[in-house]
C-alpha cells in the first residue's frame, strides 16, 4: 500500500525531541523503519525559527531525495518578510512546492482575511491546500471567511474534539483532518462512516510523536481496505495533483 | 500495509499484519469506563471498548469509571464492580477515591476488602484539586500500604497537586504500597524517571506519554482547575525512560476508552528498544505487579 505522510519534519529546533531526524537522509531512514514510502515534509526551522530562512533551505536540503516533497510556511505579507503573493506563488511553482503550511501560534499572527486577504483568495483559485496547525475553532472562523479554501487541520487532538469538529466538517466540505493526533479510539471509523474516507489524510506527526503510533492505528483501523488506502495516501495525492501553484 | 518496513521487531511485524501478537499480549494498567462530559468518546459503551481491546490482544485492563472520578465515587465504583462481574476475564478495577468525599475515603479500606477484582486505588489529584501528599488521601494510602496494594495516581509535571516530586514524597511515606505514576509526570520527564529509578515502589505508566499535548491547540485547554503543562514533542521518550529507569519499571496504559490501544502499542513497537523491553512494557511488568496485588 502506498503510504504518503503529510505531517513530518526534520531539522534542529531550540528544544528538540529526544529522538528526531536532523537531515533529510535521516528522515527517510525513519520512514523506511516504518514502511512509509513518501512524505510531504517541512523543516523544524520553518516552524520554530523562521520561514524566511527555512522555506528555501528546505528545498535545498531535500533535493535529490525523491521520497520527499517540499512544503512552505506562510507569513503575512504586510511586514515585508514574505514576498508579495504573486511573486511568492511563482517562487513556489518554480521550487516544485504544491502545498503550504501555517503555524499561526508559533508565528504570532492571525490566519484570517484581514491578515492574509491578499494570499488566501489565490490559494482558493489555484486549489493549493493549506495545512494548518491551530485551534480548530480558529480554523472554523477562517473557513467562514474563505469557504472555498482547502484546509487540512493538523494535530487534531490528542483529546477528542468532535463536538467542535463535526459541525465544521458538516459545513465545510473543503475541511480535511490529518490523523497523527486523531488517536481516540473509534474516531477514524466514525469519520469514515459519517463523511466517507475522503476527509482524512495520514500524518505521522513525526517527530512530535512516534511515527509508528499513527501508522499502526491506521493499519488496524476497522475500516474497508479501500478506505485505508485513501487515507494512507490517495486523498493527499489527489489533492496535490489538483493544486496549480 | 507497511510490508517494506525495516523495523526488525518480530512483535511489531505481527502487530502490523494482524493487529495483535499472540506471544506478546497487552496488559493495560490505566483504563476508564463509560462516557465523560468533557469530550465525545466513541468507545464509551463497554461492549465497543471491549471489542477494541480484544482486537489488540489486550488481555486485561485495570479501570476506574469516569463516573467514579467525576461524580460521587460510590456510584462509579459500583459500576466498576458490575463490569468486573460481567467480564472477569477482561476487567480489573481500581477503587476510586476522592478527598472531596472524605467519608467515602475513610471507608474505602472496608469497601475494597468486600469487593471483587479490585487491585488498588485510583487518585486523580489535579481534577479533585487536592494534593496527593494531603491528609485527604491518607486513609486510602494507609490501607494500600498495609495491604501492599497498587495505587494509580494521575501525575503531571509542574502540578501543585501531583507532580513527580510529590509522588516521590508519598511513595517514601508509604513504602509497601506500589505507586503507578499515571502519565509519568507528563512533561517533567527527568523528575519522573528519577523517582522510578530511585524508588523501588514507583513505576512509570505510559498513558498519554506517547502524545504531544499542545493545550494551546485545544479549545477549552486541559479542562483542569490549573492548566496542564504542554509538551510539543515526545518522540524518543520511551527510549529515554528505558535507558534511565529500565523497562522493568514501565507499564502500558491507554486511558481507554480514550486512546486507541493500537496507537499506544505502536509507540512501543516502533521505539528503538529491545524485544525484551517491549515485552516488559506491554505485559511482563504488569503481570508481576498484578500477581503481587491479587489481580493475576
Amino acid at each position: 500500500m502506498n503510504i504518503h505522510d503529510c505531517n513530518c519534519c526534520f531539522g534542529d529546533a531550540a528544544r528538540p525531541p529526544f529522538r528526531y531526524a536532523r537531515t533529510a537522509e535521516e528522515l527517510i531512514a525513519e520512514m523506511d523503519f516504518c514502511g512509509i514510502q513518501r512524505a510531504l515534509a517541512y523543516h523544524a526551522g520553518m516552524r520554530f525559527d523562521s520561514p524566511v530562512v527555512w522555506n528555501d533551505r528546505l528545498v535545498e536540503e531535500i533535493r535529490g531525495f525523491s521520497p520527499l516533497g517540499a512544503t512552505w510556511a506562510i507569513l503575512p505579507s504586510q511586514t515585508g518578510e514574505q514576498r508579495k503573493p504573486e511573486e511568492f506563488l511563482a517562487a513556489m511553482r518554480s521550487a516544485g512546492v504544491r502545498a503550504l503550511r501555517a503555524f499561526p501560534d508559533e508565528h504570532r499572527c492571525r490566519l484570517d482575511k484581514r491578515t492574509f486577504g491578499d494570499l488566501l483568495p489565490l490559494l482558493v483559485e489555484r486549489r493549493i491546500p493549506l495545512l494548518v496547525k491551530q485551534n480548530i475553532l480558529s480554523i472554523g472562523d477562517l473557513l467562514k471567511e474563505i469557504p472555498g479554501l482547502v484546509v487540512v487541520a493538523m494535530n487534531v487532538g490528542p483529546h477528542s474534539l468532535e463536538r467542535y469538529l463535526r459541525p465544521l466538517m458538516d459545513e465545510f466540505p473543503n475541511l480535511y483532518v490529518e490523523t497523527s493526533h486523531y488517536m481516540v479510539e473509534g474516531l477514524i471509523e466514525e469519520s469514515c462512516v459519517r463523511y466517507g474516507p475522503g476527509r482524512l489524510l495520514f500524518g505521522s506527526g513525526y517527530p512530535d510523536v512516534c511515527s509508528g503510533a499513527a501508522l499502526l492505528r491506521l493499519a488496524q483501523a476497522d475500516i474497508p481496505p479501500d478506505a485505508r488506502a485513501a487515507i494512507a495516501g490517495g486523498n493527499l495525492e489527489r489533492m496535490l495533483e489538483a493544486a496549480r501553484p | 500495509m507497511m510490508s517494506q518496513m525495516t523495523n526488525p521487531s518480530a512483535i511489531a511485524r505481527e502487530f502490523v499484519q494482524t493487529g495483535r501478537c499472540a506471544s506478546c499480549p497487552i496488559i493495560d494498567m490505566h483504563g476508564h469506563l463509560g462516557p465523560i462530559g468533557e469530550i465525545y468518546l466513541p468507545a464509551a459503551p463497554v461492549e465497543k471498548m471491549r471489542r477494541a481491546l480484544l482486537r489488540a490482544e489486550v488481555r486485561k485492563i485495570v479501570c476506574s469509571p469516569h463516573q467514579a472520578l467525576f461524580s460521587h465515587p460510590d456510584g462509579g465504583n459500583r459500576l466498576m464492580q458490575e463490569t468486573i462481574d460481567r467480564y472477569p476475564d477482561t476487567f480489573l478495577g481500581y477503587w476510586a477515591v476522592n478527598p472531596n468525599y472524605p467519608e467515602a475515603v475513610r471507608r474505602a479500606g472496608k469497601d475494597i476488602s468486600q469487593a471483587r477484582g479490585f487491585v488498588g486505588f485510583k487518585c486523580l489529584p489535579d481534577y479533585h484539586a487536592h494534593p496527593i501528599t494531603g491528609a485527604g488521601y491518607a486513609p486510602a494510602l494507609e490501607v494500600a500500604n498495609e495491604r501492599r496494594m497498587l495505587v494509580l495516581v494521575h501525575t503531571w509535571g509542574g502540578s501543585g497537586f501531583d507532580s513527580p516530586q510529590m509522588l516521590a514524597e508519598v511513595a517514601q511515606r508509604y513504602p509497601n504500597a506500589t505507586f503507578l505514576m499515571g502519565h509519568s509526570g507528563y512533561g517533567d520527564w527527568e523528575a519522573a524517571v528519577r523517582a522510578a529509578h530511585d524508588l523501588p515502589n514507583v513505576y512509570l505508566e505510559l498513558t498519554a506519554v506517547y502524545v504531544a499535548h499542545d493545550f494551546g491547540n485545544q479549545p477549552g485547554g486541559s479542562g483542569t482547575p490549573l492548566p496542564f503543562l504542554s509538551c510539543l514533542h515526545v518522540n524518543g521518550i520511551i527510549e529515554h525512560m528505558v535507558e534511565r529507569a529500565s523497562s522493568g519499571k514501565i507499564v502500558f496504559g491507554t486511558d481507554m476508552p480514550w486512546y486507541s490501544p493500537h496507537y499506544a502499542a505502536g509507540a512501543v513497537l516502533f521505539a528503538r528498544i529491545t524485544e525484551e523491553d517491549r515485552r516488559n512494557i506491554l505485559y511482563r511488568t504488569a503481570e508481576k505487579l498484578l500477581a503481587r496485588s491479587g489481580g493475576a
